[in-house]
């Protein structure tokens, strides 16, 4: 679901350096402060929570006018915010520590997923009984690159296995009862049932890889300047994330509007799916969103042990309003 | 050549690299541009020092699918377009769906030739094919149309057949056409392998330039990014100067294009 194209990330590289910015943000006309978020990918149950912030009224309610801005392959989300060319966007936590330790100044202020909702989807005939051994035989689909492609790589080898890119697309996998690929635990596997198929998921957690995904970031200039706004922005998500997680149907109905190609019956079923891995990981916390500093230390680790960062001071890179 | 046309074919090259290189280095040390953002050429020459021995196989890995993908494109174009050449009725009934090869979207069905051709070289030798064979066919085709009338007129007074017209005439001055066709399919066969590469690449033992564009992109190394664009430059290049070379030996004697100088 988050293929990033290389040709849409240049563009937009080329787009960032020559000035074309995403638009100004002008006071709106009632006094309150426009404030705009860039996803990482179209209207999906992913950002469902601020659909539905923008239904209930949460951002006029704390003095905002919210700009949820769809993304698409190749919106360089991380790039765009460290630019300065928006100010909030939707990220993931090992993302933010790779950006930072090339040099990027972004910081997360809030975390939908609570449990990192990626996982390795396999053919139920195929009878496996772990991750170990979808890397035995046959044909893996992954995103080369990817810190969780790393791990896997250095955990079990590609040795055995014929390792292609991830496409987005699962012709290949209904095609081959061989084929193991990459998913959104919440969404791929649904998909590839209502296409006939039997598809086993097995978490990315079970080999300990858990980062805090569907992350908004933005830059510690802007939580140092304004940090009502900041303040301000995560209560407004964060209601919005409690109404979706309540009722998902009149979000569900504005996202299906926008992004027709998926329809209602799959909303409704991947906003149930993705509703465990929103809540709390600990019961002792109430509130939806809000991360812990260990989480943060244990992907920094993972992530140095991996060779894709040399340097991570982890509490700096998150911040709870 | 004597030894001061080579040299004077060699130093302005490398003199706007160096002036355009130094601009760009100086321009993004005064405006201290982040190296995530655009990285100095300094900084990708030493991402492509760092990275040498990946970039290098990937290159080569590229470069396999793509001359491949070239080979295909100059046998199967240059055919089409003696096939186009026989008569205007073949011409009007299939030319317009050899444009259609120009007008394809590779990033489109990409994903389509690995339900074909499966994972591997094969896509992603028809991907290069498909984006490289349309300018041959187009080039070679308006070369054999646009043989010299006297000399048509010269092998009609002697009574020449249609066969003996085509390999003694028509083809040989079609030469020209034909080598122009193949400098453009030479780049284009990059570009469309890199793309095979984004949706058909088998990288469990290391992959071409694409996948490490791809690797690079998913690390934020945006040095490395720059450094496996300049490879696919360079394989881009050497094509080019291959096309040049046969260029160069085939129409030595006889062509303008390689013996005014």
């Amino acid at each position: 679901m988050h293929m990033r194209y290389s040709a849409g990330f240049l563009l937009a590289l080329v787009l960032n350096l020559t000035g074309c910015s995403a638009g100004g943000d002008a006071p709106a006309a009632d006094g309150r402060t426009p404030v705009a978020l860039q996803l990482n990918w179209v209207p999906e149950p992913e950002f469902g929570g601020y659909y539905a912030a923008l239904q209930i009224g949460a951002d006029r309610e704390a003095g905002l006018s919210l700009d949820v801005r769809g993304g698409g392959p190749g919106t360089p989300v991380e790039q765009m915010v460290a630019a300065g060319r928006i100010d909030f966007g939707v990220s993931s936590a090992d993302n933010v520590l790779i950006a930072r330790s090339r040099g990027a100044d972004l910081v997360a202020i809030y975390a939908v997923y609570q449990t990192f909702p990626q996982g390795i989807m396999t053919h139920s005939g195929r009878g496996l009984k772990s991750l170990a051994q979808v890397f035995e035989s046959g044909t893996i689909a992954m995103e080369p690159g990817t810190p969780y492609e790393r791990l896997l790589r250095q955990r079990f080898g590609l040795d055995k296995v014929r390792a292609v890119p991830y496409t987005n697309n699962l012709a290949p996998f209904l095609h081959d009862p061989l084929f193991a690929q990459q998913c959104f635990i919440t969404a791929e596997p649904i998909a590839a049932r209502r296409a006939g198929a039997d598809p086993q998921v097995f978490p990315l957690t079970d080999v300990g890889y858990n980062p805090y995904a569907g992350v908004i970031i933005t830059r510690s200039k802007v939580i140092a300047e304004n940090p009502e706004l900041v303040r301000s922005l995560v209560a407004t998500v964060r209601r919005g994330w409690q109404a979706y997680l309540q009722d998902p149907r009149a979000a569900n109905a504005e996202m299906h509007r926008l992004n027709p190609t998926m329809d209602l019956e799959t909303f409704a079923a991947v906003a149930a799916a993705q509703e465990p891995l929103i809540a709390p990981a600990d019961p002792s916390e109430s509130e939806l969103g809000t991360m812990r500093l260990e989480r943060w230390e244990a992907l920094a680790a993972q992530l140095t042990e991996l060779g894709i960062i040399d340097r991570a001071e982890p509490s700096n890179a998150f911040h709870n309003p | 050549m004597t030894h001061g046309s080579r040299l004077s074919a060699i130093v302005p090259p490398l003199v706007s690299l160096l002036v355009i290189g130094a601009g760009l280095e100086l321009a993004l040390l005064a405006t201290a541009t982040p190296t995530y953002l655009m990285p100095r050429p300094s900084v990708v020459l030493s991402a492509l020092a760092d990275n040498a021995g990946e970039l290098s196989r990937a290159t080569l890995q590229t470069a396999l699918a793509a001359s491949l993908g070239l080979v295909f494109s100059a046998v199967f174009g240059g055919t089409i377009a003696v096939v186009l050449s026989m008569h205007p009725w073949v011409r009007r009934a299939f030319y317009p769906y050899a444009v259609f090869f120009q007008t394809v979207p590779v990033v489109a069905i990409a994903p389509m030739l690995v339900i074909w051709f499966g994972y591997g070289i094969r896509a992603i030798t028809a991907a290069a094919f498909i984006v490289s064979v349309f300018p041959i066919i187009a080039n070679t085709l308006s070369g054999l149309l646009s043989t010299d009338p006297a000399l048509c007129d010269l092998f009609r007074i002697y009574r020449a057949g249609r066969l003996a017209t085509l390999l003694k005439l028509r083809l040989p001055s079609s030469i020209p056409h034909f080598l122009t066709g193949l400098r453009i399919a030479s780049g284009l066969a990059v570009i469309g392998a890199i793309v095979g590469e984004f949706v058909a690449d088998t990288y469990q033992a290391g992959g071409g330039i694409g996948t490490a564009i791809e690797v690079a992109i998913k690390e934020q190394k945006t040095d490395k990014v720059f450094a496996a664009v300049l490879m696919a430059s360079l394989l881009g290049l050497g094509f080019f100067a291959l096309v040049n070379l046969a260029s160069f030996l085939s129409m030595r004697h006889w062509h303008v294009s390689e013996t005014k100088e």
